[in-house]
């Protein structure tokens, strides 16, 4: 017992001694270690602006920066210096970005990263010269397409804070941000939180439809001129937003068509020659048809018509259309693809599927993914049974 | 959470980022308890048992006892001395719970205190800034990681025992030249991983 | 203590004893930092200035230390002197700290110092467990060097960071010996060449086994008995 208490104390009292010495030594070495990094630091700078001269950290709390940016120096030849955090395969790629007085990329290096090519080690020097309206067309890495789509990313974020810092105005705001700033400005009553609305009937001038969360109306987008306008209506069908009296006639019909708008389901298994590709059909009071179909997109397509084939292709592309009896399609949207990313995945983007609005069987085939021709195929073979589907059910094919 | 992260932190840490055959840690079991595929396998099983165990404490031990205290630089006693407590512990366990479990994995858990692929994989998790999921994966990963080179190698080994060597070269030196070319081999893994869920 | 007998205990380390080529001891660190001379020196020193403190401090303390918790109270003088190296290191030499990165912390588990803590400093007096160090020490980093300045030169073309432009340009140089598969087929080669030159003079130590092991005394040879299971 005595042997158990005596090893316990020595070596409670060996890690006391070890600790105090290593206290000691921190205390004396802790600061020349936090100087060193500053140095460190001060000529990270300089790499990406080597004519900077010295620099004075940015008071971030003073601006609104976009939301990558670390840390901001100005230089003494009035540029800036950016340090930003972005997230390419990895989380955490650290990037330093100089931007010189006049608005050009001085150099841009990458600190650290959890990247796995490496592609991210020598992408900055393709940057050098880069200004805000010419950094997009800096070509990405093949093969290291998300690496560098982030590098980018952030040199932009650099550029716009030098432009910030400058004393200049950038909207930095993400489009979903720009969206949801815009919807609640239109209804402050939705509270912030809104849904978008398949549009399944005709309405003039309207190119999307919202509707609050909570039920206290609808925001539809009209155009003014060049400009999306956001109009608030009230869930008793009144518009809230201050607009043109025109604007507000019309905003008024639609919201009373949006309102009593009413879905019934169809029941297609009667109909022997719908296509396969044709799984849901609905139809509104006023007559449309709002019809679910999926296509085969990228993993089969043999002919000029893709066909879907469950043997070759996992994932369709589901595809939500809604059209007028007489074949003019109202709205469309992609429900849910698994196409190849950055290619056939464009089929998801709003500024893709929004462009079947208004088509009719006559000129639906001109629109196309460029880089994707199995996806556009197959999106062209999914729309396409979704107007034979509504011949059939009017009973004119 | 990011799956396709952790994802790349556990492959990466398996394949391209070894830590025996490209960072060299753990090379003593490596090339000491490599003689068959059975005892390999035992090894790896035990070293990512311990792995997981010491990464579950020292983690927890790092973010909310030493940064606070502003103690970083009792990281390596503090971990070292987890560990080997730890491993003590663990063996006691197993001894007296699940004897048959010790009895595969109880041989090869001293070993392990000395292991420097155990404290390196603790404080590198800390270092390299992981959240406490990404440090378990990481830490997953390079046990499997070791764990494979492991049972590879052995199967290399094997074969070396029955081929005639030069006098100087019998022994340890054939077997570092073999080591040499399975970690080449590992080479091939570089960029593989992002390529793959690209 | 006569004269030849302190010379012996500090020369062994040199060859007879080389704890990297003979001994093999501390493995991970001969082929992880060996890929340029700065690295191999650095290390070398790092490790040889830890091996001497903690030689000598373990020999001052080893009649006040009990048997049984021995191995514990090493490691923590052992990891102590290893936290204040590193932390020295980061302070005034930034570029080795960046170079030797984790490998500076892992020194605590460098099997050269904890076997030397167990097998001569816990024995003896402190001038002779000091001199132990020193030679363990100037032998560690002589073999690092011997193997980075192989692997510097032939691997990179290169020595110390500076550029053999002979080598360089008739591309003379072999890229994957500054490589991780080069660490481990340069070790492997001069191994050999050791055995050769020494031939029967050394302590045949080809194999591990539990005499340089420091982890013996936990182990209990459990080690061996696993090995002779395997087989």
């Amino acid at each position: 017992m005595k042997n158990y208490i005596k090893s316990i104390i020595s070596l409670t009292v060996i890690i006391a001694l070890v600790t105090v010495a290593l206290a000691a030594t921190n205390y004396v070495t802790a600061p020349i270690i936090e100087k060193n990094a500053g140095a460190a630091a001060n000529e990270a700078l300089l790499v990406v602006m080597p004519d900077g001269g010295d620099f004075t950290p940015v008071d971030m709390t003073q601006y609104t920066l976009p939301e990558s940016v670390l840390e901001a120096y100005t230089a003494s030849n009035g540029g800036c210096v950016v340090k930003l955090s972005a997230t390419g395969y990895g989380p955490d790629m650290i990037i330093m970005c100089g931007v010189d007085a006049d608005g050009n990329v001085t150099g841009a290096v990458c600190l650290s990263s959890n990247e796995t090519l490496g592609a991210e080690k020598t992408y900055g020097d393709t940057l050098k010269g880069a200004k805000i309206d010419t950094v997009e067309d800096i070509a990405t890495v093949s093969g290291a397409t998300m690496t560098t789509g982030a590098y980018k990313g952030a040199v932009k974020d650099a550029l716009n804070t030098a432009i910030i810092l400058g004393g200049g105005s950038v909207d930095i705001r993400t489009p979903e941000q720009i969206l949801a700033d815009n919807l609640a400005v239109a209804l402050p009553a939705g509270d912030g939180k809104f849904t978008s609305m398949f549009i399944c009937e005709v309405l003039e001038n309207v190119s999307a439809v919202y509707s609050a969360d909570n039920e206290k109306g609808l925001v539809f987008v009209t155009k003014s001129g060049e400009e999306d306008l956001f109009v608030g209506v009230d869930e008793n069908g009144a518009v809230v937003s201050n607009v043109p009296d025109d604007v507000k006639t019309n905003i008024e019909n639609a919201a009373k068509i949006m309102m009593a708008s009413k879905l019934t389901e169809v029941d297609i298994s009667g109909y022997d020659n719908m296509p396969a590709n044709v799984d849901k059909v609905s139809k509104t009071e006023s007559g449309n048809y709002v019809i679910e179909v999926h296509a085969s997109g990228w993993g089969m397509g043999i002919g000029d018509e893709a066909q879907y084939d469950p043997n070759l292709s996992n994932e369709p592309i589901y595809i939500k259309v809604a059209m007028t009896k007489d074949g003019k399609i109202i709205s469309c949207i992609t429900v849910k693809q698994a196409e190849t990313e950055g290619l056939g995945s464009v089929c998801a983007n709003p500024d893709f599927y929004t462009q079947y609005n208004g088509k009719d069987e006559t000129n639906y085939k001109d629109i196309a993914i460029s880089g994707a021709t199995f996806t556009t195929k197959g999106y062209r073979t999914g729309v396409g049974k979704a107007f034979e589907a509504v011949k059939i059910l009017e009973g004119v094919a | 959470m990011d799956v396709k992260a952790l994802i790349i932190i556990l492959m990466s840490s398996v394949l391209v980022d070894n830590y025996v055959l490209n960072r060299f840690l753990g090379i003593c079991p490596f090339l000491g308890v490599s003689k068959k595929v059975n005892q390999s396998v035992g090894m790896g099983a035990a070293v990512i048992f311990v792995m997981l165990v010491a990464t579950a404490v020292t983690w927890p031990i790092q973010t909310f006892i030493l940064n606070p205290l502003n103690m970083g630089y009792m990281q390596t006693i503090a971990f070292i001395l987890i560990i080997a407590t730890l491993v003590q512990f663990i063996e006691i366990f197993l001894k007296k719970v699940i004897p048959a479990l010790h009895k595969s994995l109880g041989v090869y858990l001293p070993l392990i205190t000395t292991n420097c692929a155990v404290l390196g994989v603790t404080i590198n998790n800390i270092t390299d800034g992981y959240n406490f999921l990404e440090s378990m994966i990481s830490s997953l990963g390079v046990g499997l990681g070791f764990l494979l080179a492991m049972v590879l190698f052995s199967g290399m080994r094997s074969r070396i025992e029955e081929s005639e060597v030069p006098e100087s070269f019998k022994g340890l030196p054939v077997t570092l030249v073999a080591a040499s070319f399975i970690s080449m081999a590992f080479f091939g893994f570089a960029g593989i991983v992002e390529n793959i869920l690209a | 203590m006569s004269k030849q007998n302190n010379m012996s205990i500090l020369l062994k380390g040199l060859l007879r004893e080389n704890p990297v080529f003979v001994l093999i001891l501390g493995t991970c660190p001969t082929l992880a930092t060996t890929s340029t001379v700065d690295g191999a020196l650095g290390m070398g020193l790092a490790t040889m200035a830890v091996l001497i403190c903690s030689n000598i401090v373990i020999s001052l303390l080893r009649k006040f230390i009990p048997d049984t918790v021995r191995i514990p109270c090493y490691i923590v003088v052992i990891a102590g002197f290893v936290t204040i190296v590193q932390m020295l290191i980061q302070a005034f030499i930034p570029d080795l700290y960046k170079t030797l990165g984790v490998y500076l912390a892992l020194i605590t588990v460098n099997c050269i110092i904890l076997g030397r803590a167990e097998m001569f400093a816990g024995k003896n007096s402190v001038g002779k467990s000091a001199l132990d160090g020193i030679g363990m020490g100037i032998g560690f980093t002589i073999a690092l060097l011997s193997m980075s300045i192989i692997r510097e030169v032939i691997g990179t073309g290169s020595f110390a960071g500076n550029e053999i432009s002979f080598l360089v340009e008739n591309g003379l140089t072999i890229g994957f010996l500054a490589k991780a598969p080069g660490g481990l087929l340069v070790y492997g080669l001069l191994i050999a060449v050791v055995n050769k030159i020494t031939k029967g003079k050394l302590i045949k130590k080809k194999e591990f086994s539990c005499a340089g092991c420091p982890s013996a005394e936990a182990c209990n040879g459990s080690c061996a008995e696993a090995v002779k299971e395997g087989e």
